[in-house]
């Protein structure tokens, strides 16, 4: 069953002097549990395909249909919510918000929901970095931990909503060999406990080849 | 609220500059606009003596003008007849009193002292029963005292101290302006900032003082009315305006007829100035132009303010992509942004205010146009602070607030998600 369908879906982006397609005609259907990476060259139009996906940019033609949705026309705060509860973000530099610790950020997605109290929120938080073996660094600021941690703790933000998809732009990136290893190893997991959707962009091949399906991109279009 | 003071704290860690100039800057906008608000406030405030001032309306003068092809006006206070006819008796006003308009500069000697200035007052007995000076020594005089001009007089207590020392003060004589007087009483020390009811000294008034009536109409005298609890002043006014008619007729035999200056005034009306023997004191320019200075106040800061926070905005561009991107609506955007910045502007704000009430309670200079006479008088705390200040100083924050942070937000709400996360 397919969780995630884009048909015909083109971008371009338009200015007064130069026109550039980023996507052209793209197609792709991804199935519920399914680990999927993206792979292909800078600036082919991978993470705009990501983006898009994330319902954080508009196609300029086509469809997108995510978990038998298509939010085309949402209003913001529609597509705000879908994102709350059904999307979790995983970003190359991680972007945690230095001004708050840990269980702040993790727990960052969980004020945007309605209906949780603080407790909740807090039991909640604490779930999810004691799964991921975080649950010492909850006071700690983003400064004090390390690229490897931070990366968890990112991903800890995107799970704890319990989302349908993760969609992670190059999760292992800014990290060494080995902590890239965990956090790919961390990714493998909540596919395979969680049932979790996970679409990555990556320029790893080893890494790519883990996952159950490669597409591979080349100037705004998937050649394989 | 907690994670707003953790983000302000950490603003004031690495953006120091910014976080703490647009500190400053709130604490000194709200400064200056609160000294303003306070010099005001200390025109309208019931303070003592003037503890009635909500209840209080003062029919000051009379203006006439020449009937026909005569074209003379004259204008002054009123005359015991006058007055009487306009002011007594009125439906919804509880106590009338009959005053001098002005003070006099007078000498004082007292058994213990040479002679010294001080201001006096001419009062008729129910003045005591209308305004607050409330006793140390002996009592007021009594309406028959005053009615028959008895050389009594009631001083404060300063003043008492300083003519007659430690000896009994009540029912000492003193010499006021070279006449022996009894004090037959002494009355806490107040304000000259209560423009209407200060006074050191207070000396017995009546019709047949001819000092303060200069013609059967026109002379010094004021009427104080203290109108009972909830009677809207424009009843007592539209009843003052029928009894000018009344007025008229009398003054029509002598080719004359009264001008209605929307007598008698509030305590707004009088703090603000623009009353006068022949004209009529025009409010909305007076609020207008308060508007206008409040507005000046708070538009040149809040758009100082504005860029602080714009710049205080610019690097925190990613993360508001990343909030857009975990379900953080642009109205929610919107609200943190407001709501962060208005706990700013009201720290900020508290620090104003405080800066103020200590300035606006020290300062005299700042009401040397209220007839302060140059005794340097400053207002008590209570004057100036009170539930209609710290509301007017909330009120301002948050407009300060919104004015400054409504574009700032609503430019970060309308950011791209993508771009802002993207961005450096």
């Amino acid at each position: 069953m397919s969780i995630i369908e884009l048909s015909g879906i083109s971008k371009v982006y338009r200015t007064k002097e130069i026109e550039t397609t980023a996507l052209e005609n793209v197609n792709l259907q991804v199935n519920k549990g399914e680990f999927v990476s993206i792979m292909g060259p800078s600036g082919c139009g991978k993470s705009t395909l990501l983006n898009i996906i994330g319902l954080l940019d508009k196609a300029t033609t086509g469809t997108v249909t995510l978990l038998g949705n298509q939010p085309q026309g949402w209003s913001d705060a529609a597509l705000s919510h879908f994102r709350n509860e059904n999307l979790g973000f995983v970003f190359q530099s991680f972007h945690l918000i230095p001004s708050l610790n840990v269980a702040a950020n993790v727990e960052l997605p969980l004020t945007y929901r309605s209906g949780m109290t603080a407790a909740q929120r807090r039991q909640r938080v604490e779930q999810v970095l004691e799964r991921l073996e975080m649950s010492h660094r909850l006071k700690h600021l983003p400064t004090q931990l390390s690229g490897g941690q931070c990366q968890r703790v990112a991903i800890a933000r995107a799970i704890v909503g319990a989302p349908s998809i993760i969609l992670a732009d190059e999760p292992t990136g800014n990290l060494d060999s080995k902590m890239g290893a965990e956090v790919m190893a961390l990714l493998h997991r909540l596919n395979e406990e969680d049932g979790t959707t996970i679409v990555m962009v990556t320029h790893n091949e080893a890494q790519a080849q883990e996952t159950d399906r490669i597409i591979r991109f080349f100037d705004g279009r998937i050649i394989s | 609220m907690k994670t707003k003071l953790i983000q302000i704290l950490y603003d004031m860690r690495h953006q120091p500059v910014i976080a703490w100039v647009t500190f400053i800057a709130t604490a000194l906008s709200i400064f200056l606009i609160m000294v303003v608000v306070m010099m005001q406030q200390v025109g309208i405030t019931p303070f003592a003596p003037e503890s009635c001032r909500d209840r209080l309306l003062l029919g000051a003068y009379l203006h006439l003008t020449d009937i026909g092809d005569n074209q003379g006006d004259s204008s002054a206070g009123l005359t015991f007849h006058s007055a009487r006819i306009l002011y007594s008796d009125l439906e919804g006003v509880e106590r009338v009193s009959y005053f001098c308009i002005y003070k006099d500069d007078s000498d004082v000697k007292g058994q213990q002292s040479d002679a010294f200035a001080v201001q006096s007052r001419k009062v008729d007995a129910e003045f005591f029963n209308i305004f607050d000076h409330p006793l140390v020594a002996g009592r007021y005089f009594t309406p028959d005292e005053a009615n028959s001009l008895l050389p009594v007089a009631v001083i404060t207590e300063s003043t008492a101290r300083r003519a007659l020392g430690d000896t009994e003060w009540a029912g000492a004589k003193i010499l006021i302006d070279q006449k022996d007087y009894t004090v037959v009483g002494v009355v806490n020390d107040n304000s000259t900032l209560a423009t209407t009811a200060s006074g050191d000294v207070f000396l017995p008034i009546a019709d047949s003082d001819p000092s303060v009536q200069w013609d059967e109409y026109l002379g010094a005298i004021s009427a104080a009315l203290l109108v009972k609890e909830g009677v809207d002043f424009q009843s007592v006014r539209d009843q003052v305006k029928a009894r000018y008619a009344t007025l008229d007729t009398e003054l029509a035999p002598k080719g004359q007829k009264t001008v209605y200056h929307e007598a008698p005034f509030d305590q707004e009306t009088i703090a603000s100035g623009l009353h006068g023997s022949n004209t009529t004191p025009d409010k909305n320019s007076g609020r207008n132009m308060r508007l206008a200075i409040y507005a000046i106040l708070l538009i040149v800061p809040a758009i100082n303010l504005s860029s602080m926070l714009h710049s205080r905005m610019h690097r925190r561009i990613s993360e508001i992509g990343v909030r857009r991107a975990f379900g953080c609506t642009r109205s929610r955007i919107i609200a943190d942004i407001i709501s962060e910045n208005f706990i700013v502007t009201l720290i900020g704000g508290i620090v104003g205010v405080t800066l103020g009430v200590i300035f606006a309670s020290t300062y005299s200079g700042l009401y040397e146009n209220m007839d302060n006479f140059g005794r340097g008088d400053t207002p008590a705390i209570n004057a100036i602070v009170n539930w209609t200040t710290i509301l007017t100083a909330i009120g301002i924050c948050f407009l300060l607030n919104i004015i400054s942070a409504s574009i700032p937000a609503w430019q970060a709400s309308r950011l791209n998600p993508v771009n802002a996360i993207n961005s450096k």
